[in-house]
């Protein structure tokens, strides 16, 4: 344990009690509440400890519950803390790990699995940790997790997320599974697991009858290592044969790929393979050694660049993770159980692959919120003013901040957006933002800058709303174990990033999660932070304006609806990954998908572009929709939350109403299903003048609206529309 | 108390397999031959052995625990091997 926090207020009684939320794959994690969580802990502990709040103790309720104006500030968490029991810091009484243990031997652990998100995120939360050993805990967490049946778990809890994971590989795999049900609880995602057969990856990945592909899985990882070429190669080899082994076993992955992306199984997980010391040494001349290294290399840069168009297939980069987390292998691992990889690689590899999966899954977090002193620079503002604070390159003290500065600022140019959540006061803010001379991240770098002295669970909470983004597409980086566990406990499902007292460990800490991994970056993505301060601006126009049509008017809004140019199609993927509330299925597209409906005659794929008085917020929304002889099937339709609330969604359902009248269909059919994210689009069909389908309810749980066009609707008065569906019933219209 | 004092006697020694392993064994399954517990494995008695020499920084000749027929019989040559005695 190493819980170092100063709000060390006892709430050893705060039980904690509430329906488990359980929730799509879309709501990211699963709030960790659930019956007797601070109190049960602390007496699970025994006489003399005492559960420290500053590391959560799971205890993740809503904002009404739980840890009652604890750590309002640190002051006033002193204050507390002299009224109540003193915590005994260091107590093994709320290790999180002993707590799922505790869970496992009393046979609570399937109907506790709400807890389990909340209770390995205090895991990982220690700043002050070496990384090996949170890891280490991490991993043995997961043997813990791995064992349980996860239809015990979905019998109790029905909604949990599933994701089901194949492994396969070249050497035994059987040490992943423990790191990466660990990986994917921490996301609040169920793991079932299919193990194939080690060393029959070839027949793993290509049998679609086989066990592996049979079981639809969400995620396939094939775990490969030198021994997938060496091994075939006879003894005595020379630099030429590896070369030769290594072009022979890329033929069978990129096969393997193209075969797995056919079937459309999820995403495929190749990695790169680590070049042992104990193979290249094999070679006494410098020459063959230097050559050999450079084949090596050679396969695994052109592994790295199949990915470029296939998009369903990942490679996991091995050598950074080996550069940072030690030897890749332990040779009588290797020797007795035929696994390539050590403990340390493995937790390295599942974490990376529980991220592919969910950047595929449209999780990917969206916004990073700063605490400013001791994170972004050196010293407290409000005791060391201006002066004393820094930032500066090259410094001693400044470095390491500058440093995070530089990382921050690189992250936000790829459309990470950035808030500030600071206890300080906001004259004494705005200031060293605008213009202190150490600053390299500057006012308007951030989309939203909260200091001020209340709790920061709220400033979380106004920073969502005010980026119209949920609180699970949050980052939470914080050198202050306090203001972590407050937020843990109080906005479970916003990521929290343990900056630890040392500086110059804080980029790595940043980085250390990739939450902010996406499949690809776009134009769009890039032009974010801009975009969001146009939001600032037009919320400014709001608050100017009188009525809300009034607003609308002035702002000028400007829809183009055509089918998309083919760069565009990315774009409509990235879009449909991202969106969630108005993402009237659910469903995702790929690439792939959006240009094949493109090219069906029958098909139809609108780009909605945005744009109004104070910008273009660029490709906004899109629809995928159907010719049929009996109606224009809308099948889905996706809007970015940045355009809500403009009447754009009328907008597009008017042309989308006036369009299949032009071409004489009797109607339009729109399809809604609902997933824990898009209730807000409920009733969108209805108030369009759509009426349910009766019994049209598919599998799926789909509910089908029927519109007859008997009576087209206007668009919204303050729109201006450009449309041009083209479509081939007009060959004498060009939409070039 | 020491990672090593700990597992000094068996009892102590299985309660690091049931944290560590996840596995549950009871003394008469401990003195049983290994091909009468299905769920142990090589990795399994690797795993046990790398946490001790983190624990005690010294190596433990894996080949000749390797020829353990129980896990009673692994406790008594990791223990010999680690520098404790089973009492």
């Amino acid at each position: 344990m190493t819980t170092t926090t100063k709000a060390a207020a006892g709430t050893g009684t705060t039980a904690a009690t509430g329906s488990p939320t359980t929730t799509g794959i879309a709501a990211g994690n699963g709030n960790g509440n659930g019956p007797g969580t601070a109190g049960a802990t602390a007496a699970a502990a025994g006489p003399g400890t005492t559960a420290v709040p500053g590391t959560g103790n799971g205890t993740a309720n809503g904002p009404t519950t739980g840890l009652p104006g604890t750590f309002g500030t640190e002051a006033a968490a002193g204050t507390a803390a002299a009224t109540r029991t003193p915590a005994a810091a260091g107590t093994e009484a709320t290790d999180p790990l002993r707590e799922l243990r505790r869970l496992r031997r009393d046979g609570l652990l399937a109907a506790q699995w709400p807890r389990v998100p909340a209770l390995l995120a205090e895991l990982t939360d220690a700043g002050d940790r070496e990384p090996e050993a949170v890891a280490g805990d991490l991993t043995r967490a997961g043997r813990v997790l791995a064992a349980l049946d996860p239809d015990e778990v979905l019998t109790r809890h029905p909604g949990t997320p599933l994701v089901t994971v194949a492994v396969t590989g070249h050497s035994s795999t059987a040490r992943l599974g423990d790191p990466l049900t660990a990986e994917l609880a921490r996301h609040g995602l169920l793991a079932r697991t299919v193990t194939g057969d080690h060393g029959a990856w070839l027949r793993d990945l290509h049998d679609a009858d086989g066990e592996l592909r049979r079981c639809r899985p969400d995620l396939t990882l094939c775990l490969l290592d030198a021994g997938a070429v060496m091994d075939a190669l006879p003894v005595p080899w020379t630099w030429q044969d590896v070369e030769a082994g290594l072009a022979r076993l890329l033929e069978r992955l990129t096969a393997a790929a193209d075969a797995h992306a056919a079937d459309a199984a999820g995403t495929l997980v190749l990695n790169t393979l680590v070049l042992p010391r104990t193979v290249l040494q094999q070679l006494v001349g410098r020459h063959e050694r230097a050559l050999l290294g450079a084949v090596w290399r050679e396969f695994n840069a052109r592994l790295l660049r199949l990915t470029a168009d296939r998009p369903a297939l990942a490679v996991v980069d091995l050598d950074p993770l080996v550069a940072e987390g030690g030897p890749a292998t332990d040779p009588r691992l290797a020797l007795y159980a035929r696994a390539a990889y050590g403990e340390q690689l493995l937790a390295a590899y599942a974490r990376e692959a529980a991220h592919v999966l969910r950047a595929r899954h449209g999780l990917t977090r969206k916004c990073l919120v700063l605490d400013l002193d001791n994170t972004l620079w050196a010293g407290v503002l409000g005791d060391d003013g201006p002066e004393g604070i820094t930032a500066a390159p090259g410094t001693l003290a400044g470095e390491p901040y500058a440093a995070l500065q530089r990382t921050v600022r690189q992250l936000a140019s790829q459309g990470v957006l950035l808030a500030v959540s600071s206890k300080n006061d906001e004259d004494a803010v705005r200031p060293v933002l605008r213009g202190h001379p150490d600053m390299q991240l500057r006012e308007d770098d951030f989309a939203q800058v909260h200091a001020h002295w209340e709790p920061k669970d709220g400033s979380l909470r106004a920073i969502a709303a005010g980026l119209g983004i949920a609180t699970d597409a949050l980052v939470f980086a914080d050198d202050s174990p306090a203001e972590r566990a407050l937020v843990r406990s109080r906005v479970p499902e916003a990521a929290v990033v343990p900056l630890g007292t040392e500086p110059a460990l804080h980029v790595a800490r940043l980085l250390a999660d990739g939450w902010f991994d996406t499949p690809r970056v776009t134009g769009d993505d890039r032009a974010r932070t801009e975009r969001y301060r146009q939001a600032a601006a037009r919320a400014g126009l709001e608050r100017g304006s009188g009525s809300y049509e009034e607003y609308l008017h002035d702002l000028g809004v400007r829809l183009t609806l055509g089918r998309p140019r083919p760069h565009e199609a990315e774009r409509i993927a990235q879009l449909s990954l991202r969106t969630n509330q108005f993402n009237l299925t659910g469903e995702r597209l790929g690439a792939d998908g959006v240009r094949a409906a493109a090219a069906d005659p029958a098909g139809l794929v609108l780009a909605v572009h945005v744009a109004d008085r104070f910008g273009d917020s660029g490709l906004a929304g899109a629809v995928l929709a159907r010719y049929a002889d009996d109606a224009l099937h809308v099948d889905n339709f996706w809007l970015s939350c940045r355009v809500f609330a403009r009447g754009v969604e009328q907008g597009v359902l008017a042309v989308l109403l006036a369009h299949a009248a032009e071409r004489g269909l009797p109607a339009v059919v729109g399809r809604y299903r609902p997933t824990a994210r898009n209730g807000r689009a409920a009733g969108f069909y209805p108030s369009a003048g759509f009426t349910p389908v009766a019994a049209a309810a598919g599998a799926d749980g789909a509910l089908c609206f029927r519109h007859d066009l008997a009576g087209l609707p206007a668009a919204p008065a303050h729109l201006t529309i450009d449309s041009d569906l083209g479509g081939d019933d007009e060959p004498a219209r060009t939409n070039r | 108390m020491s990672l090593l004092e700990r597992t000094a006697d068996l009892l102590g020694f299985l309660d690091l397999i049931r944290d560590e392993l996840g596995l549950d064994l009871s003394v008469q399954e401990a003195e049983a031959d290994l091909d009468a517990l299905p769920a142990w494995d090589s990795v399994h008695l690797l795993r046990l052995v790398m946490l001790i020499e983190q624990e005690t920084g010294r190596r433990i000749p894996v080949a000749s625990v390797l020829q353990a027929r129980s896990i009673a019989q692994i406790h008594a040559h990791v223990v010999a091997s680690a520098g404790g005695g089973p009492r």
